[in-house]
């Protein structure tokens, strides 16, 4: 299958850079075992919500594998921006709108699509979002939120179309 | 030593049912996962068609969670990694 070509403006890209970044340290910081950071729990969900010793097992042999493909996955969409010349250090108010071209192969493709529906999960844990009617349109985090959701949306409609 | 008493025995305990007796791995509805995300999960892992898909993520959304394999429970195990994987919230049980 041929590569697919992602445009996003470099202001967009050098804000989701900072974000990847901002979700790898999430993940750095948690330490091995058991996380008690909510954001990385949901993550790893409990497999048995009604048996605690059981969740446990099986999140002590599936959280690392888990863990470490968020991580694979996040440096995936860090390096195609890379490659695509969206450094943040290179943004500038005249370039802000400029159109950076991203080149995925299917495989990027669906670290993408992992990586920004994490993002999300964990971004969603942070601003509290327990039910789809939970927003707040003075928060400009939720803005940020909103964005994510409709750049994963427009990558999984452009995905399907390349499969039939 | 006890005589102990008779068992009662009420059901026909079938050892060999009861060991094939399936597992499910179950997706939970949840506020962020985009519904054309979830579509193309179970498309995409489970290989399903777009129509079955499409009513196992409207399953998941509107009764709030959805029945979307059974099975061994190893395999149940496995696709609630691979759930997981993708972001999903799923979980392994027993066949009701």
């Amino acid at each position: 299958m041929t590569d697919l070509t992602v445009g996003m403006s470099r202001i967009e890209a050098a804000h989701l850079m900072g974000l990847v970044g901002q979700f790898l340290d999430v993940l750095d910081a948690s330490p091995p075992g058991d996380s008690t950071d909510p954001a990385v729990r949901r993550l790893t969900p409990d497999a048995y919500p009604d048996d605690g010793d059981a969740s446990a097992e099986f999140r002590s042999m599936t959280q690392s594998d888990l863990l470490d493909r968020r991580r694979d996955d996040a440096r995936v969409v860090l390096a195609g921006l890379g490659n695509a010349g969206a450094d943040p250090d290179a943004l500038t108010e005249e370039n802000s709108l400029d159109t950076v071209s991203l080149r995925l192969t299917t495989d990027d493709m669906a670290s993408w699509l992992r990586a920004l529906a994490a993002l999300r999960l964990v971004l969603a844990e942070r601003l509290g979002i327990a039910t789809e009617d939970d927003h707040d349109d003075e928060d400009a985090r939720f803005a940020i939120y909103d964005w994510l959701g409709y750049r994963l949306d427009a990558l999984v409609q452009e995905v399907d179309s390349r499969e039939g | 030593m006890s005589a102990g008493s008779a068992p009662d025995v009420r059901e026909d305990l079938n050892l060999a049912e009861l060991a094939s007796s399936p597992w499910q791995t179950v997706v939970w509805n949840d506020p962020v996962n985009l519904m054309s995300y979830v579509v193309h999960v179970f498309r995409t892992y489970f290989g399903y068609s777009t129509p079955e898909a499409t009513r196992l993520m409207l399953a998941v959304h509107n009764d709030g969670h959805a029945v979307v394999a059974e099975g061994a429970r190893e395999q149940m195990e496995l696709h609630t990694q691979a759930m997981h994987d993708y972001g999903l919230w799923a979980t392994v049980r027993r066949a009701e």
